[in-house]
């Protein structure tokens, strides 16, 4: 896992009041938000975490890159971020 | 059947996906926005007398079939659309349809899609989506709120078009018949923007637009005394999730109306709609930072600003904007006479 995904997950941890998983065995590329999410995210958690990215990095998720796209995973949530930033 | 030559593209919000998906393939290249915005798909509406799932009903967006309804009532747009009793007909009609190559929008009850996720199936009959062939038994499916087209089976997708309850589709088919060859950019985006704007601010009635905001706010300051911590939180959480789950996400359709106006912006290269546009987007932070405090509260995680009044205020302020937005914006269509 990349530091920056690594900030991310712990960033997501404290907003959404989650326990830090294990990183040696959290996979980036599994769904973030959802039933299957390895978090057990919902869409409410997710509006916070588009709201604390918005704060945080200053980046936008809005309706050109739909947060649905952009939350797919913790590597999409990342990479969305450095391009944007 | 051979399968119609149909573009998929992926959208946050059926009807006005589907809007442009039908457009651009009758050769109106359109994006969501634009066939969300010409459609005057915006709206806010606080309606306490209608109950869903015994909470009142609040809707940031036009009623479901509005967008489809304002493209078929244009100047230039002619569209088919039946409803059926008997299901037999009603799947000889689509077949028939899909027999001329006419790729056909249906409403349907999300509950019997199959290839959506178990978890994420509710009984919403107002969803729209896009059958452009059938092989065998299945139909090819482009349901906008899908990264690619699907696959439906057709006892399914016949179940889905006659579900029963609010809004039941009875099986509702449609298609353009007649479009015109262009588009007349200026005549649609003012008129869209028209409607809306009525809407808005020039509504007489206090439970709808920017009056509605001002309602819901001095309604939700007053939950937890009136409905007691676990209702008013019950109520908080409904507001939200008709905000950010039945539709795009996150204050989705202030954003997306956004865009629409700033895709305006550059079709009539006015800088003024820009402005708007920006002015919009703020509404739409607005909206997010409320739903999110709102989550909090919901979550049982709040921090010490999430009160009922903070969250009315905000309401408040996101009225403000609108309401600045629209006046903004009624201003400009003077200016288009």
């Amino acid at each position: 896992m990349e530091s920056f995904e690594q900030e991310l997950l712990e960033l997501i941890c404290t907003t959404c009041n989650l326990e830090m998983p294990e990183i040696q065995y959290f996979n980036t590329h599994a769904p973030l938000i959802g039933p299957e999410s390895v978090l057990g995210i919902d869409s409410i958690d997710a509006l916070e975490i588009a709201v604390t990215v918005q704060q945080t990095y200053g980046v936008r998720m809005d309706n050109e890159n739909s947060s649905r796209d952009v939350l797919q995973s913790l590597a999409t949530l990342s990479s969305y971020i450095q391009k944007n930033i | 059947m051979q399968p119609v030559d149909f573009t998929h593209s992926q959208s946050a919000h059926c009807e006005s996906g589907v809007c442009s998906n039908l457009l651009t393939h009758k050769g109106l290249p359109m994006s969501e926005a634009m066939a969300f915005g010409m459609g005057g798909g915006l709206f806010f509406g606080y309606l306490p007398f209608i109950r869903l799932h015994n909470l009142p009903l609040v809707t940031y967006r036009a009623a479901a079939g509005g967008i489809l309804k304002h493209f078929a009532n244009a100047p230039g747009f002619t569209m088919h659309q039946k409803q059926f009793r008997d299901k037999e007909q009603a799947v000889a009609e689509l077949d028939a349809a899909l027999a001329q190559s006419i790729p056909v929008g249906l409403q349907t009850g999300v509950f019997w899609l199959p290839y959506f996720p178990r978890a994420l199936r509710f009984h919403f009959n107002a969803h729209n989506l896009v059958v452009y062939g059938r092989e065998g038994d299945d139909y090819l499916v482009s349901d906008p709120v899908f990264p690619t087209p699907v696959r439906c089976p057709v006892a399914d997708m016949t179940r889905a078009r006659f579900a029963s309850g609010a809004l039941a589709p009875k099986g509702k088919m449609y298609y353009f018949t007649q479009t015109p060859q262009t588009i007349d950019h200026h005549h649609f985006i003012t008129e869209g923007i028209r409607f809306v704007c009525k809407l808005m601010i020039g509504s007489p009635f206090p439970l709808i637009g920017v009056k509605g905001i001002r309602f819901l706010a001095k309604r939700l300051e007053k939950w937890p005394h009136k409905l007691g911590k676990e209702r008013a939180d019950l109520h908080l959480g409904h507001v939200v999730r008709m905000q950010e789950e039945i539709g795009t996400g996150g204050g989705g359709f202030r954003f997306m109306y956004a865009a629409f106006l700033q895709e305006s912006a550059t079709l009539l290269q006015d800088p003024y709609l820009e402005q708007c546009a920006a002015l919009f987007t703020q509404s739409g932070d607005t909206w997010r930072a409320f739903a999110a405090s709102a989550a909090r509260v919901c979550k049982d995680r709040p921090r010490e600003e999430d009160t009922y009044q903070a969250m009315a205020a905000t309401l408040r302020e996101c009225a403000a904007k609108e309401e600045q937005v629209f006046s903004n914006l009624r201003t400009w269509l003077d200016d288009q006479q």
